[in-house]
């Protein structure tokens, strides 16, 4: 594919508070085996794109861990690959407080890029996508942009990026940005455009003070009747992990075959997450596993329902895990009742111990914490 | 251009055909035949080596190669894809004065003189892609360094009853070997070769050379170069290992060797500090629906129970479907269970699907252990909807 990939990997870092804390969304655990970037990654791989820039601000050590050589995502390559475009403050600019600014930061970087295009990407979307299909269309409609969107479901009421009505042509005839009303169909945070375009505009914006991609460049020179947008619009199954109910909603969410299946099991669109080599998982003669997602290395001897189990975690016998999140190496001892709970990394929780949030209001113990 | 010395280079002898195993190693060889739900037998010994420190890995392939070849690749799932050493395949290959296939264990090693020497390594270990177990080879590397021995040989305790079937050790006190006899009527000790030799480098390879121009030699191992080397007087020891180690040569002992892995306390575990490597495909993490029933079993990531299992191995990639039941079985990547087929005493190979309602080796009672009959289906076959598959069978 004829694009070069941007990722960011901190964008709604504020949204998800504890479990952002140490790390960036981009490496926020998901669906049992995954970090939130694996989707992004593995569309990106998938898609036949092989020069990859993920632009960091803070808190990118576990991203930068998690990656490793890109091997996992085929993406150890004599030319171009993945590099991770960390955060550089020089005498005349600061951290940056938007993408623009960021993709300022990373000027040479597109420069030195001989793609045509780049696709932009947040990190919070979890689908399976082709972006080969996105640029198709993106040339057919001969617009400035093109902006991939999703359809507002029923009762949902989100802060999407962007929301957008559509013409007869697909292509965008009003937006709004950062709202939260029920338009026809809000956007994934994923563009697509030339690259030279996004240079100019990156330059343009950056010396008149403008940093935030989504309202001081595609809304306002739409407005300006400068640039035309098109929409692709999703019809696959797609996820957002806005903030922490999101998260909790969606972890959930996966329970349903449907879901799973919609994002897991796409032909040619396998996602891909660093591996660890974990044992499989052992079921104990008295475990009770019902309604559970379950990665390998875990020992299940009690009993978990409607849960969502990372790696290597351990739950004991006569333990009880109801509507949980069970990050990576969490141990459940004997007689523990967990209900509700969000568990980070490492979570020891001791024996004949009771935790109890709700459905609505998952609690969170944070990252290597003895309960 | 100049290789780096190694300390110890391993060679790994994977060509045999097991025909034991029948349809399993139809178009597979041995030691690529999946394992333990995510694992194939190569795992083994080569896991072993880089949890040792050996990070040169000759291995030698002749039957079936392909897929073998495929799953090894570069290495990198075990760490081996090295600038210096690393893994490297060696099918036999055309020679300027002649070429042949390997004759023997010890023919292959012979034709990968050239191979070891780049290396010029210490010592070489010889071992078997056959087996299953975890063992730190610098234990016993170093306990060749130190008793001086030209030939290290491990070694372990067998039932005196089975140890007609092996070749056994008859020792000093000191662990020193001054008889080798293979598959004795009348054993005289029970210290079973494991298959595996440490051998001083400059002396396996001179008695290499000879045992090439002995035409009468069946250039195997066992059989020629270690009563050679007894017969010439040389230092042979005998390493004692003790700990869990299984030939799965065999259906039964295929069959036997996955189940050791369940329980709470498994006669093998697979976990630990030493890890066993592996090239997995990347898949979601198991799904188990409301319906499943899971008692005593490993599950792979990939898999998607809505029924019941069992005291079973279920691999990566396998979907048990509603109302279906595994019992006492071993199913291997991408098996598929159809609604309400009862799978119980089975080993099914890779990929293959059974059909809904189908019975594989159901109807069998058990009065004792020896009853059990291993019903074998072999890779991407199709079970009829309905199918009876009886006991024992072999498809």
């Amino acid at each position: 594919m004829n694009a070069i990939g941007i990722i960011f990997s901190n964008i709604y870092d504020s949204a998800l508070t504890e479990l952002t804390r140490e790390r960036t969304v981009a490496s926020l655990p998901f669906a049992a085996r995954y970090r939130q970037i694996d989707f992004t990654l593995s569309n990106m791989s998938n898609s036949g794109i092989q020069h990859i820039g993920i632009i960091t601000k803070y808190n990118y050590r576990s991203l930068m861990d998690h990656l490793g050589s890109c091997a996992e995502w085929d993406l150890n390559l004599k030319n171009n690959g993945l590099v991770i475009l960390a955060p550089y403050a020089t005498s005349h600019s600061g951290i940056y407080r938007g993408k623009l600014e960021a993709l300022y930061n990373s000027l040479d970087y597109l420069e030195h890029a001989d793609e045509e295009y780049v696709v932009l990407s947040d990190s919070v979307s979890i689908c399976a996508m082709d972006f080969n299909k996105v640029l198709q269309e993106h040339e057919d409609s001969g617009c400035d942009v093109t902006a991939v969107v999703t359809p507002f479901k029923n009762n949902q009421e989100k802060q999407f990026p962007i929301a957008v009505e559509l013409d007869a042509k697909g292509n965008v005839r009003d937006m709004g940005v950062d709202v939260s009303i029920r338009d026809d169909f809000g956007g994934m945070g994923i563009y697509i455009m030339k690259r030279l375009d996004l240079i100019q505009a990156v330059r343009r914006c950056s010396i008149r003070g403008r940093y935030h991609l989504e309202r001081d460049y595609l809304l306002r020179e739409f407005n300006l009747s400068n640039i035309s947008i098109h929409a692709y619009v999703f019809r696959g199954t797609v996820l957002f992990n806005f903030n922490t109910m999101d998260y909790y909603r969606n972890s959930m969410a996966l329970l349903d075959p449907e879901v799973f299946h919609g994002i897991f099991n796409q032909r040619g669109l396998t996602i891909y997450t660093k591996v660890r080599d974990q044992a499989p998982t052992y079921f104990g003669e008295e475990s009770r596993v019902d309604n559970c997602i379950v990665a390998d290395g875990c020992r299940m001897l009690g009993s978990a329902e409607h849960s969502i189990i990372f790696r290597g975690v351990t739950i004991a016998k006569s333990a009880k895990v109801k509507d949980c999140i069970l990050m990576q190496g969490c141990v459940i001892s004997e007689g523990a009742e967990l209900e509700g709970m969000i568990l980070d990394k490492d979570v020891v929780v001791r024996p004949y111990t009771v935790l109890k949030g709700t459905r609505e209001h998952p609690m969170i113990i944070e990252k290597g914490a003895n309960v | 251009m100049k290789f780096q010395k190694k300390r110890c280079v391993a060679m790994l002898l994977a060509g045999g055909q097991g025909s034991r195993l029948l349809c399993l190693t139809e178009n597979t060889a041995k030691p690529a035949v999946p394992f333990g739900g995510k694992y194939r037998i190569i795992d083994f010994p080569l896991s072993n080596c880089v949890n040792s420190g050996i990070d040169t890995v000759g291995i030698l392939t002749q039957y079936q190669p392909l897929e073998l070849n495929e799953y090894v690749g570069n290495g990198a799932p075990w760490g081996l894809n090295r600038n210096h050493g690393g893994v490297q395949i060696l099918p036999p290959y055309q020679r300027s004065k002649r070429s042949e296939w390997y004759k023997g264990t010890a023919n292959a090693i012979y034709q990968n003189i050239q191979f070891i020497d780049r290396y010029d390594p210490d010592d070489v270990i010889i071992l078997s892609g056959d087996h299953i177990y975890k063992m730190d080879y610098a234990k016993m590397i170093d306990f060749h360094k130190d008793s001086g021995a030209d030939c290290t040989i491990a070694v372990r305790n067998v039932p005196l009853e089975e140890a007609s079937r092996f070749g056994i050790m008859n020792t000093n006190e000191d662990g020193s070997i001054y008889e080798f006899e293979e598959k004795p009527k009348k054993p005289k000790s029970t210290n079973a070769s494991m298959g595996i030799y440490v051998f001083r480098w400059p002396v396996l390879r001179k008695f290499l050379i000879e045992d090439e121009e002995d035409p009468k030699s069946d250039n195997d191992f066992g059989k020629n170069v270690i009563p050679a080397m007894l017969n010439a007087g040389l230092k042979l020891f005998a390493y004692n290992f003790d700990s869990y180690w299984k030939d799965v040569g065999t259906i039964k002992s295929l069959w036997e060797a996955n189940m050791d892995l369940l329980g709470e306390n498994p006669e093998f575990d697979l976990g630990g500090k030493d890890k066993i490597y592996s090239r997995s495909p990347a898949m979601p993490a198991a799904r188990l629906a409301a319906s499943s029933v899971t008692a005593n079993c490993l599950i792979c990531e990939g898999s998607e129970i809505d029924g019941t299992v069992r005291d079973s191995v279920i691999s990566y990639g396998c979907i048990i479907a509603e109302g279906a039941e595994v019992e006492n079985s071993v199913l291997m990547p991408d098996v598929v269970v159809g609604p309400g087929a009862v799978v119980k005493n089975a080993i099914v190979g890779e990929g293959t699907v059974i059909g809904e309602g189908a019975q594989i080796g159901a109807a069998q009672v058990l009065k004792d252990e020896s009853d059990r009959k291993i019903t074998v289906i072999g890779k991407d076959h199709e079970i009829e909807a309905g199918a009876l598959v009886k006991p024992g069978e072999v498809i």
